[in-house]
């Protein structure tokens, strides 16, 4: 029998309502980057939770090196050297890397010979050597807060080698970086895999496992789909596996077809809650029929941009006009009246009552107006109907029909939810924020089948996206944003995503 | 192997999502009472005798013996006159919880109305038909102005409402407590002079079957508040927004709603309620105010409101049961020979016991899952090893 050094067998979790893990069973060897593929709600994150010690599985046994253990606390696991990257760093932030690092398993010394205190230059030494010895490029004396998220990432990884971690898990961990910077992590969990770690990757980005995995276990619905080798494997048998169906790579984009101008933008300012601009002078217009997209990493301006058209952010300077109507000072709900649909970065924060129903959210444009209400009293038949209709017509998934508390949905869900509500205002303008951030293949292949389908309708569409291959795709138009300018609008015919990631650098036209 | 089969009706029954709601409280409340007769019974006292005389004292059993007029009615009456004020300030507490905000300020909302009410219309000599619907209006009008200036600081300066509730509290208690020893104090008790019979919101000594009784107008206004207070959350677009600014004001602002405006409704709403607990409480139940102090009830209303799910049904069973433990705590005092605060300390194991619900709850799921893990581990046993999936076999599974 061949030895694992990590095996989760027959493991069954369940939380209310939902079976997140049914019967799984995943033995990895040592020295191997092992995949976890799997749609959003599939189960990956909850079966590595479990893994870490954050939850004890219901059914099943874990054994690390052939023994089997029960985790009470992620300290446990800490204690049989598992590491573990959370999708959402967890780091102090006014804190230096290395006091991030060491937090918790300080080395200590006795200043003037008894009194025990942190050992800071030890640490800082330490660090530094560790960080050189795996090429991560990370100071230790800068503070957390002025490093940008891939070195945050990679402080997260040293902060497990310091602890000796031998078993590394990562979770989605490219979901926040840019093309380059998906390029550096992946050498740096190749280099991890050559010095002897073993790796588990949590992702459901098919190209990252061609590039670095061995091999690939799917998950589908919280079950066990099939345990791949990589080399062996096609992209499109993987993609169909991991969403349990045939999946169309490529959509048909059909001809631009541009009709009259929808929104202009003309010199636009946003200013942030410390009064710091982070929109400077933006000028674009849309035309009916057109997607125009926003590329930029992260942070440049591009969510408060879209906020602001929306009428969730004051406009500070400029004018915004839909459809020949100047519409800067209007209120939330007037534009949304005037043609504006939002589908915001923040799902769960700004898009849907987490606390209310499937059916209640999906009537958040329309509960105050007729059929929904009359006279200020409201009309569930109406809102019941409404919504299983579009319940059916969009595919949301959910337990318990139009009564499923949003809560209880998986996040693609709740999107598509989001989706339907938005597209089905039949605005003039629709605004989409990363739309398909932390999908799975299935339900991104599905919202931009949508985004298309609203174009070709001859709506106009603002699209801001991190992720250039969807701006790519999609896109008629690509402004570039760079700390807060558009440095670039250019048909998207002309441009190579090399062009685009040049500009989104801050590299201006030579 | 009974046992365990009727525990485990038990847990399906505090688990179930139709009877929760119901059970849960239940559960609490018996827990409550068996900690309580546990130190009644350190005490020395007969447990069964203490509620029963709580029960005797709010007119629900009868007593061993009445005073010259007085019978179970009179009893049941003034737990109605209690009951009134109570309902109707939880209300209050609940309008604003509901919309995401804690209104502390209900004491101070109740005596600004019950003082206004009193020094406007309980010495006009308005004749009871002009008087009494006056004395509502006065009341419903003060706290609702109070409430609503509390709105507006949240929303023109960002003030906590916790804050700027507290120290309304104080304002008014001083300031009232300066008018009231200034101009209305009646010399021989040092309170506010008594409001006149024609604006006072009870009928007192009324004859029914031979008792004296005192009839609550207050228990009416809190019947119609309850199903006015239901009405507008489950029903209507006003509530829904309420709700909605509550739940996540975030994207209440990206639905459309105009978060200011319903966060100052939502406070001028709980304090237009708290107003009317304010003129049931001083101008029914009690006649006069004490200068300077505020009342208990303001804040026990919380704890009521917190006790009833923060629903109008559940305010009233909640503002029944604490009713009924501090109404009866006199009788049962005497009777029993413990100090009353006994009912107070009650009340706080009550509140104790049902902010416990959910852990209940959780614990009767936690204790069905692991049954049911039980059967399938036991099934699996018979049946087969755990397998090797790791060499690329489909896994296809029951």
């Amino acid at each position: 029998m061949e030895d694992y050094i990590v095996e989760m067998r027959n493991i069954t979790k369940r939380f209310p309502g939902v079976v997140a893990n049914d019967d799984i069973t995943i033995q990895v060897r040592q020295g191997e980057v092992y995949a976890l593929l799997g749609e959003n709600g599939a189960g990956k994150s909850t079966l590595m939770s479990m893994l870490f010690g954050m939850y004890q599985p219901d059914l099943g046994e874990i054994r690390i090196a052939g023994k089997p253990v029960r985790f009470r606390s992620s300290n446990d696991a800490t204690a049989h050297s598992i590491g573990m990257v959370h999708q959402h760093f967890k780091l102090v932030d006014n804190y230096t890397v290395a006091e991030n690092i060491v937090l918790g398993v300080e080395p200590m010394k006795k200043a003037a010979g008894f009194l025990p205190c942190v050992d800071m230059k030890t640490a800082n030494r330490e660090i530094a050597e560790l960080s050189k010895s795996y090429g991560l490029e990370v100071n230790p004396t800068d503070r957390i807060e002025d490093l940008p998220v891939s070195v945050r990432q990679r402080v997260e990884i040293m902060k497990m080698l310091y602890r000796k971690a031998e078993i590394l898990i990562f979770d989605e961990p490219t979901a926040v970086l840019t093309p380059q910077e998906i390029e550096f992590l992946l050498k740096i969990i190749d280099g991890l895999r050559q010095s002897g770690k073993t790796i588990i990757l949590i992702t459901h980005k098919i190209e990252e496992i061609r590039k670095i995995a061995d091999r690939c276990a799917i998950l589908y619905r919280g079950r066990l789909v099939q345990v791949l080798d990589v080399r062996s494997t096609t992209t499109q048998a993987m993609a169909n596996l991991m969403v349990g169906r045939e999946v169309d790579f490529n959509p048909h984009k059909n001809p631009a077809d541009f009709r009259g101008t929808v929104l202009e933008a003309e010199h636009l300012v946003v200013r942030n809650a410390n009064r710091f601009e982070v929109v400077k002078d933006v000028s674009f217009r849309i035309r009916s029929g057109e997607i125009f997209a926003i590329a930029g990493v992260a942070g440049n301006g591009q969510v408060e941009l879209a906020d602001a058209i929306a009428g969730m952010t004051h406009i500070a300077g400029g004018s915004v006009k839909l459809c020949g109507q100047d519409i800067t000072e209007l209120p939330v709900r007037a534009r949304t009246e005037a043609g504006i649909a939002y589908i915001p970065e923040d799902r769960q924060g700004m898009g849907v009552f987490l606390d209310f129903n499937l059916g209640e959210n999906l009537a958040l444009r329309k509960y105050y107006r007729e059929p929904f209400a009359k006279k200020g009293i409201l009309q569930f038949r109406q809102f019941e109907t409404y919504a299983n209709d579009l319940i059916e017509r969009y595919d949301i998934r959910c337990g318990q029909g139009r009564r499923t508390p949003l809560r209880s949905m998986s996040g693609g869900n709740q999107q598509k939810a989001i989706i339907a509500r938005e597209i089905e205002e039949h605005a003039k303008l629709v605004i989409f924020v990363q739309p398909t951030r932390g999908l799975d293949i299935g339900a991104i292949e599905n919202i931009h089948r949508q985004i298309l389908a609203e174009r070709d309708r001859g709506t106009a569409i603002l699209l801001v996206s991190l992720e250039l291959d969807e701006i790519m795709e999609l896109a008629d138009t690509i402004g570039v944003i760079y700390n807060g300018e558009l440095l670039k609008v250019a048909d998207a015919s002309t441009l190579t995503s090399h062009d685009v990631g040049r500009y989104m650098m801050g590299v201006k036209e030579s | 192997m009974k046992k365990a089969e009727s525990s485990h009706r038990f847990a399906a029954l505090l688990d179930s999502e139709r009877w929760s709601g119901i059970t849960v409280p239940i559960l609490s409340l018996l827990l409550s009472l068996i900690t309580a007769s546990i130190l009644l019974l350190i005490l020395g006292k007969n447990p069964l005798v203490a509620f029963l005389s709580f029960l005797q004292g709010s007119g629900f059993v009868a007593k061993s013996s009445y005073g010259g007029g007085a019978g179970m009615l009179t009893d049941f009456f003034t737990f109605l006159n209690v009951l009134a004020p109570m309902l109707l300030a939880s209300l209050g507490f609940v309008v604003a919880f509901r919309a995401g905000l804690f209104n502390i300020g209900i004491a101070g909302q109740m005596l600004a109305s019950g003082f206004l009410a009193t020094a406007f219309i309980g010495y006009s000599g308005m004749s009871a038909w002009a008087a009494k619907p006056l004395v509502i209006l006065v009341g419903a009008a003060a706290g609702g102005l109070l409430g609503a200036f509390v709105g507006f600081l949240k929303y023109r300066f960002n003030i906590h409402e916790v804050v700027s509730t507290i120290m309304l509290n104080y304002i008014v208690s001083y300031l009232t407590g300066f008018f009231i020893n200034s101009k209305f104090a009646d010399p021989l008790t040092r309170s506010m002079k008594i409001c006149s019979n024609e604006a006072r919101l009870s009928w007192t000594n009324v004859q029914i079957s031979g008792m004296k009784c005192s009839l609550p107008l207050g228990i009416l206004l809190a019947a119609i508040a309850v199903v006015a207070v239901k009405f507008l959350f489950d029903k209507t677009v006003f509530g829904f927004e309420l709700r909605a600014v509550g739940r996540n004001p975030l994207c209440a602002r990206y639905t459309g709603i105009k978060v200011g405006r319903r966060i100052v409704a939502a406070l001028m709403l709980s304090g237009i309620l708290a107003g009317l607990a304010g003129v049931t409480y001083y101008c029914g139940y009690y006649n006069t105010i004490v200068p300077k102090s505020l009342s208990s009830m303001g804040y026990d209303a919380i704890a009521v409101a917190l006790l009833g799910n923060s629903t109008p049904i559940g305010c009233i069973f909640a503002s029944i049961l604490i009713t009924i433990f501090q109404n009866g705590s006199n009788y049962m005092s005497s009777t029993l020979g413990v100090a009353k605060e006994i009912a107070s300390l009650i009340t706080g194991i009550l509140l104790l016991f049902s902010s416990c619900g959910g852990y209940f709850r959780y614990l009767a799921h936690r204790k069905l899952e692991e049954a049911r893990d039980k059967l399938t581990a036991a099934a699996r046993a018979g049946t087969e090893t755990p397998r090797n999936s790791a060499d690329g076999g489909t896994k296809e599974e029951k």
